[in-house]
Formats: structure tokens, sequence, C-alpha cells
């Protein structure tokens, strides 16, 4: 059984890990079609996946209201939210209109889902605003550096900062163009590296975490 | 307690307020200040402008109603370039909580320009996947999306004539609030595929995008709401986008006063302290 839950998932990342990476450098048909094909079963399991991710929330969710644990009622609101939703999509087949015509489940993405992901995310303007206000202060010299950084592209990302300052404009194109791109991509290198390694690492099988930590 | 510490603890109701008049007061009476059009945005419009016609432009609009004011505006000019251009648009999404609004956005500017479903303009939907549907479609577009959203085959559509692959598009632009977006259309798109990828984003993660745009990856970068009043200027269609400019001007510097206030009486606070202490 240790051949089944160790080994051969082992062997099967290590050869498709081979396989996908050498992949990219061969563009012959035989090569492309192998390609096409994997890209397809991962959009199938990609279906699958989703299926899998609602079954467990729902499954989290139905612990927690049959427990009674703090916050079920939130817990509540999400089933009926979810089903709710699956229900009146079911039914309209997954349309939010027919021939011009809103559908129920329409009318819950429309009056329900976008004004409320809208709401989420215009409150956070507000607690921005509140944010800075507390806890934006030159404390230190970096803390300063980084104040006046924000401040100028804060103007020159805004008609009317410009306007203000005529070359605030100018200095924070500066400092996305220059200072930040350079830094993001020094970032970028150090992050892409690290992950070239841990794909060696699982190609290998000296990272094996992504199997899960049951008995062996 | 001083006044400077009283300031320092405002309750933040107040501050709430000053950023929701800061809002609502430029909307209801619209300053229209000009607005400067930066390279980044002009390197999109131009490259539009230079498409000939009947070209392929492929536009991803990967977001959810949470973006829908930044990137909204910005899709919605993009499209009516597109149409005036008279190009073949191929919209779709990688997020599907925003398939909704990106069928009914693309719908309402097809209208707007009197264009046809399937001849000249077709929406593909949502895929499974994430970025394994960018792939899909650089292998084999017909098998990444067999039928439109509408549920018609994509095989044989004429907007689609001629379209076997990504290999196939003029121009793509992603317009993405996180990921997938730009950077996935990028790694496992254009560097594969070898189109033309132009990029929007949300203002909050466009520092991110500059070294794709640095370096050529994308060869251009529409940035939160400001990139779309420039993209509405450089079409001459002023929308949502230029009226949020001024709002976005007076909260941006309500921000800027907020700050500078706090940091002086922190630094009378601080003065005091060591007046104190010495």
């Amino acid at each position: 059984m240790i051949f089944l839950r160790r080994q051969l998932p082992l062997l099967i990342t290590m050869v498709t890990g081979l396989l996908f990476a050498g992949q990219y450098y061969v563009p012959h048909p035989a090569s492309e079609q192998l390609l096409t094909s994997a890209t397809k079963w991962l959009q199938i399991i990609g279906g699958f996946a989703l299926v899998l991710g609602v079954t467990s929330l729902f499954h989290q969710h139905a612990a927690k209201i049959r427990r009674k644990e703090a916050g079920w009622g939130y817990s509540v609101v999400l089933y009926a939210g979810l089903v709710g939703t699956i229900a009146v999509g079911l039914w309209a087949n997954g349309k939010e209109s027919v021939d011009g015509a809103m559908t129920t489940f329409g009318w819950v993405y429309n009056f329900m889902m976008v004004p409320l992901q809208g709401t989420m995310f215009a409150i956070l303007a507000f607690f921005i605003a509140s944010a800075a206000y507390r806890s934006f202060r030159a404390r230190s010299r970096e803390a300063a550096v980084l104040l006046i950084a924000a401040v100028i592209v804060m103007m020159g990302r805004v008609p009317l900062g410009e306007y203000l300052i005529p070359a605030s404009g100018d200095v924070s194109s500066w400092i996305l163009n220059v200072l930040n791109a350079s830094v993001r991509r020094a970032i970028l290198i150090g992050v892409s590296l690290g992950a070239v390694a841990l794909s060696f690492k699982i190609i290998f099988g000296v990272e094996r975490s992504y199997l899960g930590g049951g008995k062996e | 307690m001083s006044f400077a510490e009283r300031m320092l603890k405002i309750d933040r109701r107040i501050i709430f307020l000053v950023i929701g008049f800061c809002t609502l007061l430029p909307l209801l009476y619209p300053v229209g200040l000009p607005i400067k059009i930066s390279p980044e945005v002009k390197s999109v419009y131009d490259y539009m402008e230079s498409l000939p016609e009947r070209s392929v432009f492929l536009l991803s609009i990967d977001f959810d109603p949470a973006s829908k004011p930044e990137l909204h505006p910005q899709a919605i000019a993009l499209l009516r370039h597109a149409f005036r251009k008279n190009l073949r648009v191929v919209a779709m999404t990688l997020w599907v909580s925003g398939t909704g609004m990106a069928d009914q956005l693309l719908t309402q500017v097809a209208q707007e320009a009197g264009k046809e479903n399937g001849k000249d303009y077709v929406f593909l939907g949502w895929s499974p996947g994430g970025t394994a549907v960018i792939i899909n479609m650089g292998q084999d577009l017909y098998q990444a999306f067999p039928s439109d959203y509408g549920g018609k085959p994509t095989k044989g559509l004429p907007v689609l004539d001629g379209v076997n692959s990504l290999k196939d598009v003029s121009y793509a632009i992603s317009l993405g609030a996180g990921n997938p977006g730009v950077e996935a259309w990028y790694v496992f798109g254009k560097d594969k595929y070898k189109f033309e990828l132009g990029g929007g984003c949300t203002g909050v993660i466009a520092p991110g995008l500059y070294p794709l745009l640095r370096s050529g990856q994308i060869n251009g970068l529409i940035g939160g709401l400001r990139g779309a009043a420039e993209y509405e200027s450089l079409i001459g269609q002023k929308g949502r986008a230029v009226a949020g400019m001024d709002a976005q001007s007076a909260t941006h510097v309500a921000i800027i006063i907020l700050v500078a206030v706090c940091n002086i009486f922190y630094f009378s606070l601080r003065r005091q302290a060591k007046q104190q202490g010495g």
C-alpha cells in the first residue's frame, strides 16, 4: 500500500514534471498534442475542484450549524445564499438573461452580488483614509522616505495634484518606472528562483508535503 | 489631554465623513480638470490604432464586480475603441464571478456600436482551469471553448474566421484585478504563443506590473481609474472614469492633508515630550 500512497505519486510527479519541463522546448506536433491533452485534463480537473470546494464548504458549515458554534447564524446565511443561488442558477440554466429578459439568477447577480461586492470594495477607501491618519507617521528616516514617496505618487496620479504641483506627475512616473520597477523586478527574480528550486525539490521527491501527512 | 493628543485620537467617523464629502461633492459639482496622458496608456491606444480593420482583438475581462468602478470604464473605453476601429472582438473571462458582468458590458457596447454577435464579436464566457485555459487556448481555441456563452458552437462563427489559437490573435488585453490576470496572460500566453499583449488593472496592483511594462513583456498599461480616464480622453468619449477623476482628486488631496495634519500633531507631541523630559 505504501507503493500506491507514496512511491506511485512521487513517480507520477517526477515523470510528468520532467516531461512537461522538457515539452516547453520541443515544438514537435506530438509534443504540442501532449500539451493540448494535458491542459484539457487540467480544465476538467479544475471543474471537479470547484465541486470539491463547494462540497467541502457545505460540510464545514453544516458542522458549525449542528454544533451551534460561535457565529453559526452566519453559516445559515451562507447556506441560504449558496443553496438559493445554485437553485436559481440551475433553473435559469446559468444565464443572467434570456432574450433580453432578466432571469432570477440575473436578478441575484445584478441586485445582490454586484452591489454587495462593490460596497465591500468601496468601504476600503474610508478605512484606508482612517488608517493613514492614524499610522502614516514619520517615526523614522525610512518611514519619512516612504511617506514622501507616497505623497508624491498620490499627488501625481490625480489631475488636481498635477494642477497644484505640476512636477508631481513626472516625479511620480519616475518613482513608479525606475525605483518601483527595479525593486519589484529584484523581488520577482528572487521569487522565481525560489519557485524553480521548489519545483526541482518536488520533481525529485525531496519536498513531499503536498502528499499530505497521513500514516504510512 | 492636550489638543494635539485629542486630534490624534479623533473619532474615525469624522474622517469617514470628510472622505464621504470629498467623494460626493465633486460628483455633484464636477470641475473637469485636464487629464495628462501617460506614455503607458498612450502605447495601448497607439497599438489599437495601428491594427488593420477586422484584426482579432482579445479582451480578457479578469475581474469581478468588486473592481467594477475601476475596470468597467477601462473595458467600455477599450471596446468602444475596438468597435470604432472595426476590429473583431473576442471577449472572455478567467474569473467566474465576473461572467455576467462581462456579458452585459460587451452586449451594451456592441449594441451601442451596432455590432452583430457572432459576426463582429463573441463572448466566450468562462471555463474552469484558471491559467490552464490560457495554455489550452494557445493550443486550440475550440477545445478550450467549444461553444460561446450563449451556447452556440464557436467553430464556424464568422468572427473567429481564421482563428485557431492565440497565435492568430493580433492584440490581447487582460483587464485584471488579481490572479489570474495580466501576469498570467504573459507567463502562460504571450511568452509561448507570441502575440502582442497589453494590460489594464486596478490602481492598487499597477505598481506590481511596471517590471513587465519596462521590459516590454506588456506593451502598455492602463492603471486604475486614472488610466481609464486617460483612455476615455484619448478616444474622445468621456465617461464614468473622467467623471470620477474629480472625486479621486479630492479624496487623494484630503488624505494627504489628513496625513500632514496627523504628522504635525505627532511632532508637536514628540517635542513636548522631549521638553518635559529635558
